[in-house]
């Protein structure tokens, strides 16, 4: 065991490592297929453990912090919850890892591409199977980083290196939460092992758990791009596509929720910190998808589907369904990725055009993207027997049985979104993929259109309009991927269909009941049914709207927005509040500080010292007047006051 | 001794301050000063005469002595550049010699 | 007796300096300054030495003041009644430093306590021996310097 998981971890870490600083001198196939081949290598190790799999295990592999009572060895904990995310997280890695083999065959930078993403798996591995909080922050300020780079990939264009920075900066203030709380943790308990941590959560005072269990929610509401901190994820869609679905798609930001379980045992106790967990994730989950209703970029889309469909996660948690919203992780981490990538085939084969309002008809020039996204996008809506429809009704389940007025209120609230998630969906995809294709992608590269405000240019590399071997690689990785997602609803079925494997396999967590099946059939049922009428709601409503002839009308009236589409294409104005209540009092501070405090008040005092010493050298230089009858006063002066100094000692 | 050493010591103060005074208040004036310098060496002769009278010695009316001959010689210099200097600028104003200035 | 008569000299010596340096014109000081030099003599004769009282009337008052005057009549410095007195500005410092000083030796020299003095007279003799015994080379040296004076003043007064 010990064996697979140092395998695990050190491959992609060699690949990175080995990339890095051989990569140059490498061929280019050599670098591509080590890379992959690493992320590979630890999927197979991750199922060998699998297999090997008996019970919770605790293993040390180095000591890494030893000081006094501060004890963080680079210990790794393998437990349900963790073998599930090391599985889907090498599994979607790996697929990923070549399909970004054949989007950035055009792409000079591939060295640092494949070191960021070796180092990013390894980082992400790192923290899922993180047993001390130290190590969990490595991973989790590992991630982070990687996340800050490869945003910002294509950094000559300065709005990428905008947009990686303004993930770093935005993560890190949940980040900075998140450190409060494990020096907190770590005075509390005397420990930094979460084991030991989750096992003392109720010996403690709740008013100080409370309060931990916030700031950790904190730390999650940045790195999962929960409301207020959700500002970076649509704006980091300025990276290339597959770093989108790798990092801001299945993992990174899933990262935030990872947390939260994995330190449920200590933040389940306080009953407020679980209601505000719950809060965050209703509030984000309706953000999410009223804004992506709005948009006209296919990324941004996407991106807001995520803000949204993590939003139903925290609920989970939030509501004490840990099984639930890991089923829902796992599932989502699937369909997201395919969606993604799925984008990633269309932007390249309409020369990065990225606006959903000028694509069309492309049903039928890619008839296998057309029908894996519409398997993807099956499942974001909660089409009746994808994975997507079970993993979201074990969370609206588990919503309804907390059985107290704001859990009935989130409830309402997760049924309204699960609505707009089928209608921006299902529009989505007909403006993607419907209509005739009156509407032709450019002959030549350049696609950003007049008149249509892309924020990001990406130099997606030109592919041939049709097929061409890259083409036929990226859409070959879309296949398991549906897979998957279709087939997830098979992980953990519903109760009137026989335990899920999931919620027996995760019996065996420790605190607070993971929520196993307690409800009677009937209501289970019964929320299924009102999931699936508001699917058929959603996906008639955009057919009306978005079908056939009625397209061209559509799309012509999307060319003037009204105010209510310009606010949620806008994401709320969060970014012009938090810019008017935070970075430009910051900024005007900041040029007091320059201008008034630093040059004005430093840098003129030592100014005026340096002139006030001029001139008073000068002053007393001019006391050499050349005349003897000045010097015959000074030395009659200087006489008078050595004889009075001498008399004043007498007397 | 006639009087105490104290009495003898606060004249010879008073005659060295009082040629102090004269060299402050004619600082103009090359003559007046060599004169007030002339009136303290005095002083100062009386202090040394004054302390052979106390101890008995009469190593402080030989250095008394002494002064007489080097103010002499003094003097004789000072008033040879008194005359070179006069002969240069027509005055005796001790300002007007300021080339050393700065 | 002896007493009063030191203390009358000086009195005449502070007097009389005191109107040398409020004389305007120099040959009228250096007058006065000839008569305090006399007093002040004959007070080095009542203090037990008579030889430096002859020495300082000869070569003191006898000849330096009279080097003074040859200089100052040879200069021909003008008419000094025209010349402006040393008004407020120049005699302030002066006073104030010299009353300062003055205080201040005083304070020094009355803080010691008072000794028992051992008086003594020196003739001729004895202060032959001590001067040219004991204090030899120094006169050697003084004369050396006065050679030093006299061709400075030689080179100095020469014209070109």
């Amino acid at each position: 065991m010990k064996l697979y998981l140092t395998l695990i971890l050190l491959l992609p870490l060699l690949g990175s490592i080995v990339n890095v600083l051989f990569g140059r001198k490498l061929p280019r196939r050599v670098v591509e297929v080590l890379a992959c081949g690493m992320v590979w290598g630890a999927f197979a190790s991750t199922l060998l453990l699998f297999l090997e799999y008996r019970a919770p295990a605790r293993v040390e592999l180095l000591s890494w912090l030893a000081a006094f009572d501060l004890q963080a060895p680079v210990s790794l904990y393998l437990d349900p919850l963790s073998l599930v995310m090391v599985l889907m997280i090498t599994f979607v890695c790996g697929l990923i890892h070549i399909y970004s083999v054949a989007y950035m065959a055009g792409d000079e930078g591939y060295v640092r591409f494949f070191f960021l993403l070796n180092l990013f798996v390894f980082a992400m591995l790192l923290l899922v199977l993180a047993e001390n909080l130290p190590l969990l922050y490595l991973g989790w300020e590992g991630v982070g980083f990687c996340s800050y780079a490869l945003i910002g990939f294509w950094y000559r264009d300065e709005r990428n290196a905008t947009a990686g920075r303004k993930a770093f900066i935005v993560t890190r203030i949940g980040d900075v939460a998140f450190a409060i709380a494990v020096v907190w943790m770590f005075r509390m308990f005397g420990s930094l092992s979460i084991t030991e941590i989750n096992g003392m959560g109720v010996l403690m005072p709740a008013g100080a758990v409370t309060i931990i269990g916030l700031l950790l929610l904190a730390g999650a509401m940045g790195k999962s791009a929960q409301v207020p901190l959700m500002v970076w994820l649509p704006d980091a869609m300025a990276g290339p596509t597959p770093v989108s679905a790798l990092i801001h798609a299945a993992t990174m930001v899933t990262a935030g929720v990872y947390l939260l379980m994995r330190m449920f045992p200590l933040v389940g106790t306080s009953e407020t910190v679980l209601t505000a967990i719950a809060l965050t994730g209703g509030i984000t989950a309706f953000y999410g998808a009223t804004c992506a209703l709005a948009q006209s970029d296919l990324k941004r889309v996407l991106a807001y589907s995520t803000i949204s469909q993590i939003g139903y996660m925290m609920l989970g948690v939030g509501a004490g369904a840990v099984t639930a919203a890991t089923f829902h992780l796992l599932v989502h981490a699937f369909f997201k990725a395919l969606l993604f990538l799925g984008a990633g085939c269309v932007i390249a084969v309409m020369h990065h055009e990225q606006d959903i309002c000028r694509m069309g008809g492309l049903r039928s020039r890619m008839p296998l993207t057309f029908w894996t996204f519409l398997a993807g996008a099956a499942c974001l809506a909660g089409v009746p027997l994808t994975g997507g429809f079970f993993s979201k009704d074990a969370i609206m389940l588990a919503v309804l049985e907390k059985g107290t007025p704001l859990f009935y209120g989130l409830f309402l609230v997760g049924l309204l979104t699960a609505l707009l998630t089928a209608v921006y969906t299902f529009r989505m995809v007909y403006l993607v993929f419907g209509g005739s294709g009156s509407v032709s992608p450019p002959l030549t590269g350049g696609g950003e259109g007049e008149g249509v405000p892309s924020r990001f240019i990406t130099p997606t590399p030109t592919l041939p309009r049709q097929g061409g071997g890259r083409l036929r690689v990226m859409e070959a990785i879309l296949i398991p991927l549906a897979m998957f997602g279709l087939c997830g609803g098979v992980l953990n079925l519903p109760d009137y269909l026989g335990q899920g494997w999931l919620t027996g396999w995760f019996a065996a967590l420790p605190g607070p009941a993971a929520y196993g099946g307690r409800t009677p059939h009937g209501v289970d049922i019964i929320v299924q049914g009102v999931a699936t009428c508001v699917v058929i709601a959603g996906f008639l409503f955009v057919h009306a709207r978005y079908g056939g002839a009625r397209r061209e009308k559509a799309i012509e009236a999307a060319g003037a927005p009204s105010v209510v589409t310009l606010f949620f294409r806008a994401g709320w104005r969060f970014d012009d509040l938090y810019r008017l209540l935070f970075i430009r009092p910051y900024g005007l501070l900041a040029r007091f500080f320059w201008e008034r405090v630093d040059e004005g008040g430093i840098d003129d005092s030592f100014d005026r010292l340096a002139k006030l010493l001029g001139r008073a050298g000068q002053g007393l230089g001019s006391w050499t007047t050349g005349r003897v009858s000045v010097y015959l006063l000074s030395m009659a002066a200087g006489l008078a006051m050595i004889m009075g100094y001498l008399a004043w000692m007498v007397w | 001794m006639i009087v105490p050493l104290v009495h003898v010591l606060v004249l010879a103060a008073v005659l060295f301050i009082l040629g102090l005074v004269c060299v402050l208040v004619w600082r103009r004036n090359l003559i007046m000063i060599l004169i007030g310098i002339e009136i303290m060496l005095n002083a100062a002769m009386l202090v040394f005469v004054g302390g052979a009278a106390r101890w008995g010695t009469a190593d402080g009316q030989v250095f008394a002595l002494m002064i007489v001959a080097m103010t002499s010689a003094e003097v004789s210099l000072a008033l040879a550049l008194v005359v070179y200097l006069h002969r240069r600028k027509k005055t005796v104003n001790a300002d007007e010699f300021s080339e050393m200035k700065g | 007796m002896e007493q009063t008569i030191f203390y009358i000299l000086a009195a005449v010596t502070v007097i009389a300096t005191q109107f040398a340096i409020t004389e305007r014109h120099a040959v009228h000081a250096i007058v006065y300054l000839v008569t305090s030099f006399f007093s002040l003599a004959v007070i080095f004769y009542l203090l037990g030495a008579p030889l430096v009282a002859v020495f300082e009337v000869i070569i003191y008052a006898g000849a330096i003041m009279v080097l003074f005057l040859f200089v100052i009549m040879m200069l021909d410095l003008g008419h000094p009644e025209k010349a402006a007195r040393p008004g407020g500005r120049d005699w302030w410092p002066a006073i104030l430093l010299g009353a300062v000083t003055l205080c201040s030796i005083v304070v020094l020299v009355a803080a010691h306590p008072p000794v028992v003095p051992v008086g003594a007279s020196f003739g001729i003799r004895d202060f032959a021996f001590v001067l040219f015994r004991k204090y030899g080379i120094a006169v050697e040296i003084i004369s050396l310097q006065l050679l030093f004076a006299l061709v400075g003043a030689l080179y100095l007064g020469k014209r070109r």
